[in-house]
């Protein structure tokens, strides 16, 4: 079993910095998204008559990626390739390689190129997604060892806490949400919601799988004309306004609506996944201290209610 | 890997008022050079605009075989139609497209078909016309019912001589005016002066709310099925492609699974 101790990760990292940028995202406070689909990325500039489109990035590290997040990278590499390739995206993800750092139990490879899952006496098991990385990472061998399965203990599984646990068991059954969430369109708790709701974005800002955007052009005074993508939220009032002032979700409870509509039903139909990972981001970081699991299982409750009715 | 939000640059053929606040924009096909057959397909749409000052959809108007040049009715709405009014022949645009799903061609031969649009809606069913006149005999009757706020907001007036030779075209205007002596507003009285085989007919609808009206007041007492009535919608659209999120409705995206749906499809739309 190929593993890595855990006083060496920090020297595998910085020999890796002496070739290639390598982002740790277990500081930031914005989702891991940001690397592959930036909040503003500059896609066309135009000279006269030439449009220049963005240069593909220098080949990049991206290490740290928690469980949930390994999760959402596969459902945002998925979503990116529909229906057709994202240009802008690719040029980013195909020149990265994405390592993950794990506690939980795994199967096999959960998301990304390699994968660190931390197991008993300050190892680390790596889990490789295919040949291509086992190669890459014969240049740095010397951090590695080979040790045979029978020496291994595995630690016991850190319990999630009570939040994580009931999310994940919700996730469990995509469409039976999917279900709920398309009945509850006249559910009260929508005009709750909407009252406490702010509007203000910040719960798609820190998804790791919400990717509305925006495309906005500028033009400075010194002659620039770019073209920008922009990180979007569907719950901005100026979501679904058009020229003209007519505004296609005016109220900010068809927005919020819309959140969880594409979330767990248009989503549903799209990939046949939530595309929720329940990693809490949206709750521990709202205002209104909104809690998507306490909105998923009032929802879920009537709705087994009504069926049973 | 192929950059499909690279737009192509292309030559302004010409631009022509066709209202006060509408203008006819005629621009260089770009991709004549590909194929020989249909360019698109009526009732889809292009992005059209410029890099430093944005980007907006538009449906064409012009046949969907015309090799030369693609046309777009573009009314002075905001930021970007103000921009693009500024333009002037010889000028150049950036297109790309066509996007969207378009009206189902193949499903309304043999059918009698009636048109049903207002104001600034005419392009994709102007094409459509261009269409059907070059398959007359594949149609049965066809007709356009037209209608804006004041005569001078009736587009292509010049093209109607033209259609009329194969297709019937009844025109409406909202309010009285002293020039007008054709019909005010979609009138249930026009059901009358349209003969169709109810039960073998499709309606193509496009254009902004009183479309509502004309569906309550025609399509229904003519008795045309919700499954057959085409409606070419507008949302906000970015992207082109189903990804930006902007113009979803309910489980469909306007630009990919769209812009034409049949009207139960969208009836209960929660937005």
């Amino acid at each position: 079993m190929l593993c890595i101790r855990e006083s060496e990760i920090n020297n595998f990292l910085n020999e890796l910095r002496k070739k290639y940028n390598v982002f740790d995202v277990r500081n930031d406070n914005l989702p891991f998204k940001q690397y592959f689909f930036p909040p503003e990325d500059r896609i066309f500039e135009r000279k006269k008559n030439k449009i220049k489109t963005a240069k593909k990035s220098a080949p990049f590290i991206l290490f740290g990626l928690n469980f949930y997040d390994l999760a959402a990278l596969n459902q945002l590499d998925e979503l990116m390739l529909k229906p057709q390739e994202d240009y802008f995206y690719f040029q980013r993800r195909n020149q990265s390689i994405v390592i993950g750092l794990i506690k939980e139990e795994v199967d096999s490879l959960p998301g990304g190129e390699i994968v660190f899952q931390k197991i008993d006496n300050g190892l680390h098991r790596v889990w490789l997604k295919n040949e291509k990385q086992r190669k890459w990472l014969k240049k740095y061998q010397h951090f590695f060892e080979e040790i045979p399965d029978e020496k291994i203990t595995m630690k016991k599984i850190e319990k999630l806490d009570e939040w994580n646990k009931e999310m994940q068991q919700l996730l469990l059954e995509p469409e039976k949400l999917t279900k709920a969430i398309e009945w509850s369109i006249n559910h009260p708790l929508w005009d709750e919601l909407a009252q406490r709701c702010l509007g203000c974005g910040i719960c798609t800002f820190m998804c790791p799988l919400c990717y509305c955007f925006s495309i906005e052009d500028y033009k400075t005074l010194n002659g620039e004309n770019y073209r920008l993508r922009k990180w979007s939220s569907c719950t901005l009032n100026d979501f679904a306004l058009i020229a003209g002032g007519h505004n296609f979700r005016k109220e900010l409870k068809k927005r919020y609506y819309n959140w969880f509509y594409h979330k767990f039903v248009r989503g549903y139909y799209e990939t046949g996944n939530s595309l929720c990972v329940g990693c809490g981001r949206c709750y521990h970081n709202c205002p209104a201290q909104i809690d998507i699991l306490k909105v998923l299982k009032t929802i879920l409750n009537d709705y087994e209610k009504h069926l049973s009715a | 890997m192929k950059n499909i939000y690279l737009p192509k640059i292309v030559k302004i053929k010409a631009v022509n008022d066709l209202s006060p606040t509408v203008k006819l924009f005629c621009v260089a096909n770009p991709f004549s050079k590909q194929s020989n057959g249909m360019y698109f397909i009526p009732g889809q749409f292009f992005l059209l605009g410029k890099i430093g000052y944005g980007e907006a959809p538009f449906g064409v108007l012009s046949s969907p075989y015309e090799k030369k040049y693609l046309e777009f009715a573009i009314r002075k709405a905001g930021n970007v139609t103000n921009y693009l009014h500024t333009l002037r022949a010889g000028g150049t645009i950036e297109i790309r497209g066509p996007y969207g799903n378009g009206f189902p061609l193949d499903f309304m031969k043999e059918k009698d078909v009636v048109l049903i649009t207002g104001g600034c809606g005419i392009p994709p069913i102007a094409a459509l016309i261009e269409y059907i006149i070059l398959y007359r005999q594949n149609f049965g009757n066809v007709y356009l019912l037209y209608g804006a706020k004041s005569p001078e907001e009736l587009l292509l007036k010049d093209r109607f001589k033209k259609w009329e030779r194969y297709i019937n075209i009844i025109l409406t205007i909202d309010k009285p005016h002293p020039q007008w002596h054709g019909p005010v507003g979609f009138v249930s009285d026009l059901v009358k002066k349209i003969k169709i085989n109810e039960l073998d007919a499709v309606a193509v609808m496009c254009g902004p709310g009183p479309m509502m009206d004309a569906l309550e007041k025609i399509l229904r007492p003519l008795g045309i099925s919700d499954r057959r009535i085409f409606v070419n919608i507008e949302r906000k659209m970015q992207c082109g492609i189903g990804k930006c999120q902007h113009c979803n409705c309910n489980k469909n995206y306007t630009c990919l699974n769209g812009p034409v749906f049949t009207y139960d499809e969208i009836e209960n739309a929660y937005d």
